[in-house]
């Protein structure tokens, strides 16, 4: 008996989310359930990103097997998303809150451009070049934050302005030149390879365990998806909706303008144009990661995957010899499909689930 | 009598659930049936299956017949949400499924149209601007713009027009406006399907009765074959209606004190909760009643002069202090307001407060939560009994329970509720009553604002009827009765009929 209860409060765990009933919901049969959870858990419809990457892993293997199985292009790989994937776990945090951040492109241009002004314009040491940074996105996600709930502009439309906006501060500040010159203490930042990968990798697993924990473990995330559920029913509830969505734009601006400034310390230069090339990878990956694990719910690891899942097929069709305007193809397709997989799930996990139920009366 | 509509052996299974089973029922020309059913039966399922919303398990078989000239019959569609576009107004609404083909692209006739829809709301006896947004319109005038639209061009008059709950948020007066149109549509030929939780209303209009029960077809009785009571008992089984609110004593201090309450239509409204009591508030739209609860709970637009909950004054006004002051409020409209439909039901339950639940750096107890969630499942009796199941998922009568619980959890000093047994059957409305009941005699003051007279004749201790923004008229336990309620209501609307219409219009 204590095993069953344990299954179930695992699965339980897995599948919160997903919350399809066992199919004798009404019976106290609960223990039936315990391998159907598994089989969902692990079908392509709940960890598909899984599967593709798999195919695509298979596919690359035998078409271009000399570069894309050799370990340089992997630890390149994942050093270079690194940026990518903690633009979209911010990007979660925001689309969490129901809120969308058109402006994370921009913000992250703005702090690439604002560290390198900081350091070599200014000669602001790194630590406080750094925090200031930080700040600087946490304002412009502020702004967002505040003409979202007090002036009650649609985030779409809101986030949209001020990207433009920040844009223009990207051109001021820089007079559209690059700005060169960063010194090799703050390049360390993005070069120092740990385990041959470099440290951006550690701190977007760090940020992503952060967010996750907050998201997922904790009231505050709890009261983050009610506001994106339904900002109405959660305010009545209790939850401090202008409250959550203002901190959650906060966050995602600071941390877009965080992953700008390992660019910079990447690249070793401040570029004015990098910012919005990063909008739609990000976007793609949080609404591809909705998709996983969580049964379509915006949440960090999915999202994590998608990032790699995307770059996966990004990285093995350029080794193949692809043109250059593939990666923009794959992340736009990419995009659709997962904003339509979504869409699709819901249904279509109603509609296995009643298959199930009618074969497993038929079995009896 | 021509078929117009015949569904045979139609089933429906949904996860974890055999939302119908086996129904069969047919609709001649020129017949009201009516379909009733507790939350959960499979009426809305049912609608939705005819109205190709959902695919039904395969065997089903739903034939449409031919009408008098010779073409398919057409089915309509009311439902609950009415499905106008907010922004657009009466005339735009009314256009909306006109086909134009090629005229589509020359300008409309802007005068012609005009006329035409005023002439429409005409017949239902009302009149207001039909070029103002649908959204500026009362609930009683929208649900008049819905049906206008559904009888407006029909090439045939043997069609089946499907009504669910059209009359959830009307008053006596227009509820007798509707069914004349609802018969004189009837006599021109067409087939009507009735859905409705007021039995009252079922038993005064319907040819026919389809009752259904768990998924299952109950019965299927003519007029003359059924009364009210005989259909409690087909619909519910066997469920004792009888008096469930007991004689509270008198003089116990106020839990909630209000003063000059103020909002759109309420003026200067003072109001005294006592703990244990349980206070209905009655009056047509537009008379204050809708406002009341939400502007108490500090969400409404509206303020208030003085806010005491057991003697201590409340400043701050927004739900979050409300709610930490110990009231707890359930809005009116579940899915816009009451609940977060693509949580789980244990997500909705403890969303207000999470705080017992939280441990070290913040984390939430998934265990203790779920224990809990399972606990008050148990105690609230939903159906099924998963609170891992998305909320969305839950038929009415459930979800309202949930939100119920959600709310009892948090031990309320004082409860105030709009419309709770809206969209929900005999059996479960019997179950919130019981919950209501165990509300009070833990000592919370409970305010209940509702457009059903009858529900508050049998629930409440004391009900205040509410006209035109001011208390009109205080009636205790002992003179409580439907009819005392509506008559109170529509005090002054009676002496000058012409005015209900436009009274809502304002409010």
């Amino acid at each position: 008996m204590r095993h069953v209860a344990e299954t179930n409060v695992s699965a339980a765990r897995d599948d919160a989310a997903a919350s399809a009933p066992a199919p004798a919901a009404a019976a106290p049969a609960r223990p039936v359930a315990a391998p159907g959870r598994l089989a969902r858990a692990l079908s392509f419809r709940n960890i598909s990103a899984v599967y593709v990457f798999v195919a695509l892993f298979v596919l690359f293997s035998i078409w271009v097997p000399d570069t894309f199985l050799a370990g340089d292009t992997w630890r390149a790989l994942i050093s270079s998303q690194a940026v990518t994937a903690m633009l979209a776990i911010g990007l979660v945090i925001a689309l969490s809150a129901g809120a969308f951040d058109l402006s994370i492109g921009a913000t992250l241009g703005f702090g690439h451009i604002v560290v390198a002004w900081l350091l070599v314009e200014r000669g602001v040491p790194i630590a406080p070049a750094i925090a200031l940074t930080i700040v600087a996105g946490a304002v412009v996600g502020l702004l967002n934050g505040l003409l979202v709930v007090r002036a009650r502009i649609d985030s779409f439309i809101a986030t949209l302005g001020v990207s433009s906006v920040v844009l223009a501060m990207i051109a001021w500040i820089s007079s559209s030149q690059q700005i060169l010159g960063l010194s090799n203490a703050f390049q360390k930042i993005g070069t120092t390879e740990i385990l041959g990968l470099t440290l951006p990798v550690y701190l977007m697993l760090g940020v992503a365990l952060v967010t996750w924990y907050v998201l997922e473990c904790t009231p505050i995330g709890r009261h983050v998806y009610a506001t994106g559920g339904n900002i109405e029913a959660a305010r009545l509830a209790g939850v401090r909706t202008s409250a959550v969505v203002v901190v959650a734009l906060v966050c995602c601006g600071a941390i877009a303008a965080f992953s700008g400034l390992l660019v910079s310390s990447a690249l070793g230069t401040g570029d004015p144009t990098i910012g919005p090339a990063y909008l739609l990878p990000a976007f793609s990956a949080a609404f591809l990661g909705s998709t996983q694990f969580r049964g379509g719910r915006f949440n960090v690891w999915g999202t994590v995957l998608a990032v790699y899942v995307l770059a996966t097929g990004v990285k093995g069709l350029q080794l193949a010899g692809a043109p250059i305007w593939i990666p923009d193809l794959f992340n736009g397709v990419a995009l659709l499909l997962a904003v339509g997989l979504a869409k699709y799930q819901g249904t279509a996990r109603r509609a296995g689930a009643v298959k199930r139920l009618l074969r497993f009366e038929k079995g009896e | 009598m021509s078929r117009l509509l015949e569904v045979r052996h139609l089933s429906k299974t949904f996860p974890g659930l055999r939302a119908l089973d086996d129904v069969s029922l047919s609709v001649g020309a020129g017949e009201i049936v009516a379909l009733v059913g507790q939350n959960g039966s499979g009426k809305s399922t049912l609608v939705k299956v005819l109205a190709g919303l959902h695919e039904p398990d395969p065997g089903s078989e739903v034939a449409l017949g031919t009408g008098p000239d010779g073409s398919a019959v057409r089915l309509h569609f009311i439902h609950q949400d009415l499905g106008l576009v907010d922004g657009l107004s009466t005339i735009e609404n009314l256009d909306l499924d006109r086909m134009h083909g090629r005229r589509s692209l020359l300008p409309a006739p802007r005068r012609a149209e005009r006329r035409h829809a005023e002439q429409l709301v005409a017949d239902f006896g009302a009149s207001f601007d039909v070029t103002r947004p649908i959204a500026e319109l009362s609930a009683a005038e929208r649900t008049i713009v819905a049906i206008a639209r559904a009888l407006d061009g029909w090439e045939h008059p043997g069609n089946v027009l499907v009504l669910d709950e059209p009359t959830a948020a009307l008053h006596g007066d227009e509820v007798q406006k509707l069914f004349v149109a609802v018969r004189e549509v009837a006599e021109r030929g067409a087939g009507v399907i009735f859905i409705s939780h007021r039995l009252d209303e079922v038993v005064e209009l319907a040819d026919r009765v389809v009752v259904l029960r768990d998924g299952r077809l109950i019965a299927d009785v003519a007029r003359g074959e059924f009364d009210h009571d005989e259909l409690v008992r087909l619909i519910a089984g066997a469920i004792d209606t009888a008096d469930t609110a007991h004689g509270r004593p008198e003089g116990r201090d106020a839990v909630l004190r209000a003063r000059r309450v103020r909002g759109a239509t309420i003026r200067d409204l003072d109001l005294d909760l006592h703990a244990g009591e349980v206070v209905g508030v009655s009056g047509v739209l537009g008379s204050g009643r809708e406002e009341l609860a939400s502007i108490l709970f500090g969400c409404g637009a509206g303020e208030v002069g003085e806010l005491l909950v057991e003697g201590r004054a409340l400043r701050a006004r927004t739900p979050r202090h409300a709610i930490d002051a110990g009231i707890a409020y359930v809005p009116g409209d579940r899915h816009r307001q009451g609940a977060v439909m693509t949580m789980t039901a244990r997500e909705n339950m403890t969303l207000p407060r999470m705080r017992a639940l939280r441990r070290v750096l913040g984390r939430l107890d998934g265990g203790a939560e779920r224990a809990e969630a399972q606990r008050w499942f148990e105690r609230v009796k939903v159906h099924p009994p998963d609170p891992e199941r998305t909320l969305a998922l839950f038929s009415g009568g459930n979800q309202q329970k949930v939100v119920l619980a959600k709310w009892l959890r948090n031990d309320p000093k004082v409860l105030l509720m709009d419309e709770p047994t809206q969209g929900v059957d005999v059996g479960a409305k019997a179950g919130i009553f019981e919950l209501v009941a165990g509300a009070a005699a833990a000592g919370a003051g409970v305010l209940i604002s509702s457009s059903d007279a009858k529900e508050l004749a049998v629930i409440c201790d004391r009900v205040l009827v509410m006209r035109d923004g001011e208390v009109a008229a205080e009636i205790g336990k002992a003179d409580l009765s439907e009819a005392r309620l509506v008559a109170a209501a529509l005090g002054r609307a009676r002496t000058n009929g012409s005015r209900v219409v436009g009274d809502e219009a304002r409010g």
